[in-house]
């Protein structure tokens, strides 16, 4: 049960966060089967799903990752059923190879691609574009522009795939898909037991009987092409693309998804509504000429408002050359004039400042007086906090044991690294031990290739670490290349029972799904030793033992070996609230800033449960955050750190 | 102008010497905080630390080592320069009945006697030695004669001896015996002499036995090294004959011998030992090493009071014999000694780290200007 069913007749209004909105749409819609792969801010997507899936009869899985995840949504789509699959930005590339043949071979029942963007990467090392692939792919873009659409757009969007034989992406951003806002349902169908079935003994042409395939391809690319002169006939009338404003405004803003918001709050702040005309367009690819036309003939300046890259930017300004006999030339505003940064997010001053400098507006939000005052007191008075591993956290740990073992070694030993929690290890709280860090699973990829350079001299260790979901997600075939290759690597697997980064999502190394239901477990160190590595499996929080056996095993010359670190996270619903240790500093023994220890504690190992007592030059715990770990009664010099066991 | 502080930690200690490629990786300053650590032969600090004036730097012996200072603390006079340091007495030794069974010892065996002695007279309550595992030295505080005996033998790999010293303080350990060469001895001199002014100072040694030492090698070098002639495990007793053998023995378990030339071994001696002005462990109680030309017996250098007690009764009861050194090799000795002492002070002072500083930048060694002319003018020949 989910308030996403709270009603289900049509009428109701409900405030519904974004991702969630795209959950009732598809339910509107008649879903049957969803899947995904964990990624911020996607991941409420699957998760919604799996908590209606009972009630609503459907099938909602956390595939190994995206590409699996599309493949089990398209197979759904070839049985003639519907289905939804959702990602972050960078999923889909990890989708793209299937996505390329996909829209080759057409589908059958609804698919939707959701990729929910972060522009600004606020939980993201990247802030890739997702919307490219639409054109790259040949197929239908929808955007929604508010929350009410993100609910409507999404239960069109099976329609219309329906019409086109061909699945739709619809892309949303983190302020999309994680702010909330008033949704009115419509109705739930009441669904009776759909029967899948994947006919295949028809013409093998034929896209509802034959065999699903992007071949012939000349033939297949043209009737993909044809999809698309479809959709754009389509969007011609679609309700998703609106225009508030003077019939002939001075400047023409266009704008979709979240930035539609910006835009009409920076329009009624600046209260130049009847000035300038707001064009929201929903459906992004293909853009419809007629509309965009009519539009662009109204004016002589046009600004574009998007985030990141100027996709919309470059696509308009195409329709505007083609129709520049019949609506004259235009003055653009946008990216490409350096108006509007090309990286991070957009937001209501953003656009004011652009606004202001095309119509030569004086406006200030605040007096500068108070903004100066306002910038100087957060650059002084804030103190400086970098990002930090949480109390307990296992991660902290398992990089203090990584880094003592590289330093001891001598030989300038780096890690490779990827996704996860464990990407903070760049920083000071992972003793900065990460030198690289790219897509999942890379970091044993790039360590594969790192382990094949002694042969040009390069005496350094190499490590890599991956978290356990990410081990399944992407690791697995790096780690076969590697091992048949024959790289010297050590591949660290920080395995801490669940996708931790993006809220404990279920994940093949675990004996339950998202459903809740019982499931097989694959044991990662099975497969690694079925592929050929040398395996060790260490509790990090025996931070000697596990030092220990990584030095040993970057001693050994031969090989992959994997360590294991087994240890859940202390925010997991397993630990979580579990306190082993009761901990405590004897002030007598702590040795403070004195030689011997030097605030070892507080100022290297940094754990935010442990505090530094100024007045008295000691170390105290934080009962309020300290998890009871214990590990910081190992770090100690003095054994001035001591813990009890907590009776349970 | 302002005055560059001096930092006599951490930092100070990294540039010196780890950086400086001086660290002869003795261990005094492993095992006394959570930053220097010994892996493998080798000393790392694992983090920065903060602290301004600490005990890495007071008694590592490649910074800041005051030789006056330290004679006047061992020995109640300035630092003179003499080749085989101050001394009461020069013998030729070997242990005697009372010690029982020494085999695996090195020469004499007079080293094995003399601890064990010292332990069961209550001169010391145990002894850190250097014991090993393959090649690796693992230095181990023992309180047994069975454990003393195991750890004799020669290693000739630089080993981290006194993070053992160290870690028996911190268990609250006083009367330490301590087996160590050149270099673990003058660092504990430094230890014996309340550097740091600490109110809670104590003298944790009950006695200091000096061995004789021209280098030695780095483990991570000398171990492929071995490896590549036999498995380290394998290794039952490594030698050196005094000279003019110039080669090192390996002895298997199974009774193999096998000879390389020193001439290979040479490169795998770390840089810091060419800094090395001491052979003989001048800051120890007692000094003992080979004596050329007659295998089965040590020299015995007696220097201090306590040493001199220790070794008298020592041959009282039985457990050492003692004889005159002959002439011959006390020329030879000294002459050896005189002549590293000088090839030291001549790098050390074209590298300009003898009294350098003029107490700005730490220096290797401060010692009176005039000894250093003459220890470096001496004509050495033979």
């Amino acid at each position: 049960m989910s308030h996403v069913t709270v009603d289900t007749s049509e009428g109701s209004t409900v405030l519904l966060m974004g991702n969630e909105a795209i959950v009732r749409g598809a339910l509107e819609a008649g879903v049957n089967v969803a899947s995904g792969y964990p990624g911020t801010p996607s991941s409420e997507i699957v998760e919604t799903f799996s908590k209606v899936a009972s009630e609503r009869r459907l099938y909602v899985e956390w595939s190994v990752n995206e590409k699996v995840a599309l493949e089990v949504a398209a197979a759904a789509s070839f049985a003639r059923l519907r289905s939804l699959c959702a990602m972050k930005q960078n999923g889909v590339n990890v989708a793209s190879d299937f996505l390329l043949h996909l829209v080759g071979s057409g589908t059958r029942g609804g698919i939707v691609l959701v990729s929910c963007d972060d522009p600004g990467a606020l939980s993201s090392v990247n802030e890739g574009e997702s919307r490219y692939f639409a054109r790259l792919m040949e197929m239908p873009l929808l955007e929604p522009g508010d929350f009410q659409e993100a609910k409507d757009m999404t239960k069109w969007a099976f329609d219309l795939s329906e019409e086109l034989k061909q699945i739709v992406m619809l892309r949303s951003v983190t302020r999309m898909s994680h702010a909330s806002g008033n949704v009115t349902f419509g109705a739930l169908p009441d669904q009776p037991a759909k029967k899948a079935e994947f006919k295949f003994d028809g013409f093998i042409l034929d896209p509802d009987e034959g065999v699903v395939i992007s071949a012939p391809v000349e033939w297949k690319h043209q009737q993909q092409q044809e999809k698309v002169k479809k959709a754009r006939e389509m969007f011609e009338t679609s309700p998703f693309n609106t225009y508030s404003g003077p019939e002939r405004p001075e400047l023409l803003l266009i704008t979709s998804s979240a930035c539609n918001l910006y835009s009409r709050e920076a329009l009624k702040l600046l209260g130049v509504e009847d000035r300038v005309g707001l064009l929201k367009l929903g459906t992004t690819w293909p853009l419809p000429p007629k509309l965009l036309g009519k539009h662009l003939a109204s004016t002589d300046k046009v600004l574009i408002v998007e985030e990141v890259i100027p996709f919309l930017e470059e696509n308009v300004k195409i329709l505007a050359a083609e129709l520049a006999s019949e609506i004259g030339t235009k003055t653009f505003y946008g990216k490409n004039d350096g108006l509007i940064p090309m990286t991070g997010e957009m937001n209501p001053d953003l656009v004011i400042e652009a606004l202001k400098s095309i119509l030569n507006l004086d406006y200030r939000a605040v007096p500068q007086e108070y903004e100066q005052t306002a910038q100087l007191s957060a650059f002084t008075g804030a103190p400086p906090r970098d990002q930090v591993f949480c109390p307990g956290c296992p991660h902290r740990a398992s990089f203090f044991s990584i880094h003592n073992a590289i330093e001891l070694d001598g030989r300038k030993g780096f890690v490779c690294g990827d996704i996860g929690c464990y990407s903070m290890a760049i920083r000071p709280t992972g003793f900065g031990v990460l030198k690289t860090l790219h897509a999942m699973g890379s970091g044993a990829g790039v360590a594969s290739g790192f382990g094949q350079l002694g042969r040009f001299g390069m005496d350094q260790p190499v490590l890599a670490v991956c978290g356990d979901s990410t081990f399944y997600h992407a690791v697995i075939p790096a780690l076969v290349n590697a091992v048949h290759n024959r790289a010297n690597i050590t591949l660290v697997v920080l395995d801490n029972s669940g996708t931790a980064m993006t809220g404990f999502q279920p994940h093949p190394g675990l004996d339950h799904n998202v459903l809740g239901e019982e499931v097989p477990a694959v044991d990662i160190a099975k497969v690694c030793r079925g592929i050929g590595a040398r395996v060790e499996i260490r509790d990090p929080f025996d931070v000697e033992e596990t030092r220990r056996t990584i030095n040993e095993l970057m001693d050994d010359p031969e090989g992959v070996k994997v360590l294991i670190l087994r240890q859940a996270c202390a925010l997991s619903p397993q630990r979580k609230y579990v306190k082993n240790y009761s901990m405590k500093v004897d002030e007598e023994l702590c040795l403070g800033e004195e030689c011997g220890c030097g605030r070892f504690c507080t100022r290297i190992f940094r754990c935010p449960g442990l505090i530094w007592n100024k007045d008295k030059g000691k170390a105290l715990i934080d009962e309020v955050i300290c998890v009871g770990c214990g590990v910081c009664a190992d770090i100690c010099p003095q054994k001035a750190i001591r813990r009890e066991e907590v009776a349970s | 102008m302002e005055e560059s502080v001096v930092n006599r930690g951490q930092s100070g200690l990294r540039a010196k010497v780890l950086d400086a490629g001086l660290c002869t990786g003795c261990g005094a300053c492993i095992d006394i905080c959570p930053y220097f650590r010994t892996y493998r032969g080798k000393t790392s600090a694992l983090f920065p630390c903060i602290v301004e004036e600490g005990r890495c730097f007071a008694w590592c012996p490649k910074v800041e080592v005051n030789l006056d200072e330290l004679s006047n603390r061992i020995f109640g006079g300035p630092y003179d320069g003499l080749p085989l340091g101050s001394l009461k007495s020069l013998k030729a030794s070997k242990a005697g009945p009372e010690a029982g069974s020494i085999s695996d010892a090195q020469a004499g065996g007079t080293v094995s006697a003399l601890v064990t002695f010292a332990l069961k007279q209550g001169y010391i309550k145990g002894a850190v030695l250097t014991d090993r595992e393959g090649l690796l030295p693992l230095p181990r505080y023992v309180d047994s004669v069975d454990d003393i005996l195991r750890c004799a033998s020669s290693k000739y790999t630089a080993a981290p001896t006194l993070s053992a010293v160290n870690r028996a303080v911190a268990e609250g350990r006083r009367d330490i015996g301590l087996v160590g060469t050149p270099c673990q001895v003058l660092a504990s001199a430094l230890m014996r002499s309340n550097q740091l002014q600490r109110d809670d100072f104590v003298d944790p040694f009950g006695l200091v036995v000096g061995l004789f030492c021209t280098w030695a090698v780095d483990y991570r070098l000398f171990e492929p090294f071995i490896a590549a002639r036999i498995s380290p495990e394998r290794v039952k007793k490594i030698d050196i004959p005094p000279p003019p053998a110039e080669i090192m023995e390996i002895f298997g378990e199974d009774g193999t011998r096998m000879e390389c030339s020193l001439e290979e071994i040479r490169p795998l001696v770390p840089e810091g030992c060419a800094y090395c002005i001491d052979m003989t462990s001048e800051f120890s109680d007692i000094s003992v090493g080979v004596m050329e030309g007659r295998p089965e017996m040590n020299t015995l250098i007696v220097r201090t009071d306590r040493g001199e007690r220790i070794v008298d009764e020592a041959v009282s009861a039985g457990f050492l014999e003692i004889s005159d050194m002959p002439p011959d090799n006390l020329e030879h000795l000294t002459w050896a000694a005189g002549n590293k002492k000088k090839r030291a002070l001549l790098r050390a002072r074209e590298r300009g780290i003898i009294n350098s500083g003029g107490g700005k930048e730490p220096s290797y060694l401060l010692m009176n200007a005039e000894v250093l002319t003459r220890l470096t003018e001496e004509e050495r020949g033979r």
